[in-house]
């Protein structure tokens, strides 16, 4: 599992044993004895108010993180050393140093890339929607853009480990979908 | 007994729902055994099969909040009962036709049906356009059924008061029931993303007539889609709170939740954080101005905000150390609000951008909106069904038998969720057939998810016997 | 109720008027598409002033180099004519350099400037107009290739621009006679301005979401994003409508 996904599941995990926890009190508290001997528990819009500060206060601080992280402008400060054209179609990814002509898109070629420089895949489908999605060894899923027909969608990304890195497709595009993939080399 | 025609034809939708409701989740176990390689499938069989599930639990839950909401309006306004028998019938000829086009027709575009791919025909030739038609149907109904309610609603509350804006005043001199503020705004919200697919199918149309002179946008053609489709899976759900807000006190034996300015703000609010929040689908389209990824994000967070701070607070105060008469039904609603915190929690985290950049299209995203619809807004539709039931033949079940359905949906919903979490997590894509050997926990999942799907279905079918039963009681007494 | 449905619907039908825009004109050419990223060759080059290295040009400000020769029947003329009008209209805040280079061994420096008096170029400071007797390295670095055609005494050769960045990367070619969003979005690129999308071109697309416009990097709105919000702007319509229809019925408060 990636470190990005794990600490993902964890999170979610964490809160969802929360929630739970939350709700079985909650249950538990209306079911024992004590709570028909004593008055409701009533309780104020100050109490709410604070839930919801709490509440608005953690998602804002979610967002102003991890807004500015967001991979649409991801090394665009740096001039990638090496662009890499992808053209996806019913299913087959070529892959290509070249741009690629949509009426005879070929075969691609063999890629092979260099740790620590800037990439840049530019991506388009020449038939139906397309994900165009890197996996490294671990079979973790790196970085991903869509391949939509008629646009090049332009994904920035530094391969900091070495190996072999494949390409699946992550936008159910037909009965091939599954089997649809890439594959090229970090050295 | 209740034996109004409005109670006729809400039972009969029950019956319906929960029959395809179980063929759907047989349809579901069966693609996941095929994903774990205990049954083989051919691909198309498969896809097939997919789109079908997809389809029509969509259909079938949005149908259950509209039912359902179209029943307890009676207690407002005079609610329609025309519009409503008429949506049955082109919801079951709609659903017929589909079937059709995707088990004689082989259509298998997924239910997303992305354009271009239903033009890029690996089917029956006839099986796009039927397929485009039967959505028509499904739309017609649904869109004249709500418009119908609405209608219902704002002959004897103006729009004003329907959606409580008195309550913004010092002294509102009118107070509008929670249930009528909630459906009016759901119902804004259904027609809204009802019309997106006409659009939507407007211009598919369009390009299927043109022999090729006309061609869409594939960016436009996706936003429309998720438009319609992210809109109409939230409203669904809020159809849901609707019944909830109305039937968890009264059930309850609590006295009934009153609308302040805060449940009329954050339900207003509602309406346009989810109208707006469908972006978060575009994510991993560069192409997407970068506004609108934003805007996607921020109104997916803000969406999450109206309903904890109201509804799930003043679920959790209403319960709090309060003396609760437990039924199914409120034991239902409870669970459901706790899987919809869940699920929500999934939901943001996903929208969340940065983590959507390896979450997207992995099993992550059906974990989420699995978890807001199996354990959250069917429990939902699944508590009316009892409360009614039981409301049309005056009885109830015992509380063992209620006690093995929780228990068994519990744990079947638990697992089989835990499983596409870790999917997820795992970063296994998802709408794969056959997952690809390196991913060597991905069929193990699928067998263990088929497991506890089926702990579940079997609670379905207890709840299936139980309430049905009854229904056909109804629908047989003369 | 009627007042508010009239003033929304003047509301909507101004800001409809104001969605009209032109899908810009973005041919593509697939030999564009490379040396991308590579870095120029650093030649010598001879201009008016001084010899000077083209490294010491474009870090002072990215370049546009264009290749041409004087003795040209063919596209040069033309290029350079839509070149000069294109740049005059762009409103572009940023600096770069127009480097008109000759590519013909034949050519000398009176000769490009003579060229420049033609296009009244002479005196503008971000045109300059040079030779190179290192032009076969350049030309392998950009990926150009003319071809002596000995017959008519002619070079055969692409109308070819390349964006040149401050260190020296070629971020964009251009080939043919563009137009100027086409020339907009060059000199954003020779700014280091990533934009993470762009179009293929698609005559046959009548809707789009949105046309870039590479002038200011933003993306106006199409009638795509019309069809989008039409959903809302109808709903919200007929709650106005149906409001209205029933509103006499309702007692007065």
């Amino acid at each position: 599992m990636g470190d990005k996904q794990g600490s993902i599941l964890i999170l979610f995990l964490l809160l969802a044993a929360v929630v739970t926890a939350v709700f079985i009190y909650v249950y538990v508290s209306s079911t024992t004895k004590s709570s028909q001997e004593e008055s409701a528990k009533s309780f104020s819009n100050a109490q709410r108010f604070w839930f919801f500060l709490l509440l608005i206060v953690t998602l804002s601080v979610f967002a102003t993180v991890t807004i500015p992280k967001s991979p649409y402008y991801l090394f665009e400060e740096e001039s990638p050393s090496k662009v890499v054209f992808v053209a996806a179609r019913q299913f087959y990814w070529t892959l290509s140093y070249k741009a690629i002509d949509s009426e005879s898109p070929g075969i691609g070629e063999a890629i092979e890339l260099q740790s620590g420089e800037v990439i840049e895949f530019r991506v388009t489908s020449l038939d139906v929607n397309h994900g165009f999605a890197i996996y490294d060894e671990s079979n973790n899923l790196v970085a991903q853009t869509q391949a939509m027909p008629g646009y090049v969608n332009r994904l920035r990304w530094k391969f900091e480990k070495p190996g072999a890195y494949k390409v699946l497709c992550l936008e159910y595009c037909g009965i091939a979908h599954a089997v649809m993939r890439a594959s090229f080399t970090v050295r | 007994m209740e034996r109004t025609k409005l109670a006729r034809i809400t039972s009969i939708w029950i019956i319906v729902i929960l029959v395809l409701f179980i063929l759907s989740i047989v349809f579901g176990i069966l693609m996941r055994l095929s994903q774990g390689k205990v049954i083989s499938q051919s691909p198309v069989s498969f896809y097939s099969l997919m789109t079908t599930h997809g389809l029509t639990m969509i259909g079938i839950w949005f149908v259950a909040g509209m039912a359902g909401v179209n029943y307890l309006m009676q207690r407002y306004v005079f609610a329609p009962v025309k519009s409503n028998i008429f949506a049955l019938l082109l919801t079951i000829i709609g659903v017929v036709l589909l079937w059709v086009t995707t088990f004689v027709g082989n259509f298998h575009t997924g239910w997303t049906f992305l354009y271009p791919l239903p033009f890029k025909i690996a089917w029956a030739q006839w099986a796009t356009p039927l397929f485009l038609v039967s959505l028509v149907i499904l739309g017609v109904g649904w869109l004249v059924w709500s418009v119908s309610m609405l209608i219902a609603i704002l002959k004897k509350y103006p729009i004003t008061r329907a959606l409580a804006w008195q309550h913004f005043e010092r002294n509102p001199s009118f107070e509008t029931p929670p249930f009528i503020l909630i459906t009016v705004i759901t119902l804004i919200g259904v027609i809204t993303c009802l019309l997106a697919a006409v659009l939507l199918l407007g211009l598919f149309f369009a390009e299927y007539f043109s022999s090729g002179t006309f061609v869409n946008d594939p960016l436009l053609m996706k936003n429309l889609t998720y438009f319609f489709g992210h809109t109409i899976a939230n409203e669904m759900l809020y159809l849901g709170l609707a019944t909830l807000y109305e039937l968890l006190p009264e059930v309850s034996g609590r006295p009934k939740w009153k609308t302040s300015w805060y449940v009329a703000l954050a339900w207003n609010c509602t309406l346009v954080f989810i109208l707006t929040a469908f972006f978060h689908h575009m994510y991993m389209d560069f192409v997407q101005p970068e506004g609108f990824q934003i805007v996607g994000q921020l109104a997916s967070y803000l969406a999450s905000l109206p309903a904890v701070a109201v509804t799930v607070f003043s679920t959790l105060t209403l319960i709090y150390r309060n003396p609760i008469r437990w039924s199914l039904t409120n034991t239902l609603y409870f669970m459901g609000v706790a899987g919809w915190v869940i699920g929500g929690l999934g939901a943001v985290i996903d929208a969340t951008i940065v983590n959507n950049f390896v979450l997207h299209n992995t099993l992550w995203v059906p974990a989420h909106f699995h978890t807001y619809n199996a354990m959250g807004n069917v429990l939902f539709s699944l508590a009316f069904f009892n409360w009614a039931a039981n409301g049309f033949t005056g009885s109830t079940e015992s509380s063992k038998a209620n006690r093995l359905k929780i228990a068994l949906l519990l744990i079947g919903g638990t697992g089989f969720l835990l499983m596409f979490y870790l999917g997820g997590a795992y970063s296994i894509p998802r709408r794969f057939n056959i997952y690809p050997g390196e991913f060597s926990l991905a069929a193990p999942f699928a067998w263990i998810a088929a497991i506890f799907a089926t702990v579940y279905l079997v609670a379905i079918l207890i709840f299936f016997w139980n309430i049905s039963r009854k229904c056909l009681k109804l629908l047989t007494y003369s | 109720m009627l007042k508010a449905t009239y003033i929304f619907l003047t509301i909507l039908l101004a800001w409809v008027s104001e969605l009209y825009a032109q899908p810009p004109a973005y041919n593509y050419n697939l030999e564009e598409e490379t040396n991308i990223y590579k870095h120029v060759a650093d030649i010598k080059v001879i201009t008016e002033e001084r010899n000077v290295h083209l490294s010491e040009i474009y870090s002072e400000r990215p370049v546009i180099l264009v290749l041409v020769f004087t003795r040209c029947t063919g596209v040069c003329n033309p290029l350079l004519m839509r070149l000069k009008e294109n740049f005059a209209f762009i409103n572009s805040r940023s600096e770069f350099t127009i480097l008109v280079l000759s590519f013909d061994p034949r050519d000398s420096l009176e000769d490009m400037q003579s060229m420049a008096k033609r296009f009244t170029l002479e005196e503008d400071p971000q045109w300059r107009f040079a030779i190179s007797r290192e032009m076969d390295e350049l030309n392998q670095s950009i990926g150009f290739n003319p071809v002596w055609d000995s017959r008519r005494k002619q070079f055969d050769h692409a109308a070819l621009l390349v964006g040149v960045n401050k260190n020296g990367f070629i971020t964009k070619k251009l080939i043919g006679l563009r137009n100027q969003e086409a020339l907009t979005a060059m000199i954003r690129e020779i700014n280091d301005v990533f934009i993470p999308s762009y179009p293929l071109p698609n005559n046959k697309q009548f809707f789009s979401c949105f046309n870039y416009d590479p002038a200011t990097g933003k993306n106006s709105p199409g009638w795509g994003l019309l069809i989008l919000s039409l959903p809302s702007m109808l709903t919200l319509l007929l709650v106005l409508v149906i409001g209205n229809i029933y509103s006499h019925k309702h007692p007065r408060s």
